[in-house]
């Protein structure tokens, strides 16, 4: 069956959204540097809207033109700042989207070219896979105005690169390059600069077009599960998704021979 | 000192060394009797105190292909409880206890050496995830296949690969479902070293002897830099 696709494209708040052959794909779509006009560059009701179709089988995440993100706008960044009554709030909702992405039961790729800076970053960071164009530069440079990385980045980061290279990258501010990015494994897979988003949207075509959804469901939740639970309650879960997915297949096998026989 | 008697997986010694031999050939399929003999076997080893390395390797050519897949199934429809609705209602003890093993192998205090010559694929990739150490010959084929035909890792695999591969790898090779080399699998840190495969079995057991003098699971990186690298 071919896939289905959503072509009105719905753009709120400079984030674009359409589904082509069953992957949504997520635009930053602020041109040119694709600056996120609010930490929840799409607010959490449209996401998960946008999300709950029951087919979709993969996100992806890209920028509009020739950059991923530039993060917050300074001046953005200022007036959020100044609104000290706000600024929990508002910086709480941009975490809630980040969380939903990276808790998302079907599999999240990043597909960056350019800038990836910031909240740029640490929308990266929430994805499962990044991939990157060799041109990618990627940064934190809050530091420099005095403030650090606020939807989760300082907690995402070290899980990749570890500690240490968090650390650098954090309290620096520097920008470094698409291979060193992939040496301290911010990126998965760099490819040319004009293969970017064909790659990344084949590699989710191929990932999951001949998978059911339970299987890819259940290979999203035993990620999650390594990453938030034990490693005795993550195998037991694993086993438990395990089970049912081959007691469905069991049954299915034995429909097939009854119908044969 | 009696080793339980079994019939798809040997246990050997040699000295102060212990040689888990998976034995069902010509591609050491792991039946419902080998997760059982298996088990038997690594209690076995908890208990004892007197050797100072595990080795686990495949009979003849190959590791292992996995799991016998068409009998697990039918096991599993006919042990595994079910709701009104034929719904999951628990998961058989036979099947938790795979898992169990896995981890009891992984908490041995003494190094836990795969030598994968061959295929090592599905579950039995999973049990060597779940040694200390992996060496492999060259040509080995590694996969984790399950999800083409509609089932996943199920051992901890899946959690075992994203903590030593990274999650972006353990999605792509497990949704992919295809085989790789063992190039990539060292490119992943699926095995710690590539040697010739004639080889296979003297290097692991030198490697065994260097690191079972002072083997502490902590320093596991420590020593496969300095012997392995």
């Amino acid at each position: 069956m071919e896939g289905r696709n959503v072509n009105v494209m719905e753009t709120i708040n400079k984030t674009s959204w359409e589904i082509r052959n069953d992957i949504g794909i997520i635009t930053l779509d602020n041109p040119p540097e694709n600056y996120l006009v609010q930490p929840d560059f799409v607010h959490i009701e449209t996401l998960r809207k946008w999300t709950s179709y029951d087919y979709l089988k993969g996100i992806l995440i890209c920028g509009a033109g020739k950059h991923f993100s530039g993060g917050g706008k300074l001046e953005n960044l200022f007036r959020m700042i100044r609104d000290k009554e706000n600024i929990n709030e508002t910086i709480s909702k941009g975490k809630a989207v980040l969380e939903h992405l990276e808790n998302l039961d079907i599999p999240v790729v990043a597909a960056i070219q350019g800038i990836c800076f910031g909240g740029g970053l640490e929308v990266a960071l929430a994805s499962h896979i990044r991939i990157c164009s060799e041109n990618a530069l990627f940064a934190f440079p809050e530091i420099n105005q005095g403030v650090m990385p606020g939807l989760g980045g300082t907690l995402r980061c070290p899980g990749k690169a570890g500690f240490a290279k968090t650390i650098k990258l954090i309290l620096s501010g520097d920008m470094i390059n698409a291979e060193d990015a992939q040496e301290m494994n911010l990126v998965d897979f760099i490819v040319s600069k004009q293969k970017v988003f064909d790659y990344s949207f084949n590699l989710l075509q191929k990932l999951t077009k001949d998978r059911p959804l339970p299987v890819i469901n259940a290979v999203m939740k035993a990620l999650k599960n390594a990453r938030l639970l034990s490693i005795e309650d993550a195998m037991k879960e694993e086993t438990r998704m395990f089970c049912e997915l081959a007691l469905a297949e069991a049954k299915r096998r034995n429909g097939l021979q009854e119908n044969q026989a | 000192m009696k080793i339980p008697e079994c019939s798809t997986v040997q246990l050997v010694f040699d000295e102060d060394i212990g040689f888990l031999e998976l034995n069902s050939p010509p591609s050491n399929t792991m039946t419902l009797e080998f997760f059982r003999e298996f088990a038997s076997l690594i209690e076995f080893m908890r208990d004892q105190q007197e050797f100072k390395a595990l080795i686990i390797s495949g009979h003849g050519r190959h590791f292992s292909a996995g799991a016998d897949v068409p009998v697990l199934l039918k096991e599993i429809l006919e042990k595994t409880e079910t709701d009104k609705d034929g719904r999951l209602a628990g998961v058989p003890e036979f099947l938790s206890n795979n898992y169990k093993s896995l981890l009891m192998l992984e908490s041995l205090n003494i190094p836990v050496i795969s030598a994968i010559r061959g295929v090592c694929l599905g579950s039995a990739l999973e049990l060597a995830l779940f040694s200390h150490f992996r060496l492999c010959g060259e040509e080995a084929v590694f996969g984790l296949p399950e999800a083409s035909f509609n089932l996943v890792p199920g051992l901890g695999g899946i959690y075992k690969l994203c903590c030593i591969s990274g999650q972006a790898t353990a999605l792509v090779r497990v949704l992919k479902g295809s085989t790789f080399t063992a190039e990539d699998a060292l490119k992943y840190n699926i095995v710690d070293k590539i040697v010739p495969k004639k080889a296979l079995m003297t290097s692991a057991l030198a490697f065994a002897r260097e690191v079972m003098q002072d083997f502490k699971v902590e320093k596991r990186r420590l020593y496969i830099k300095k012997y392995l690298s």
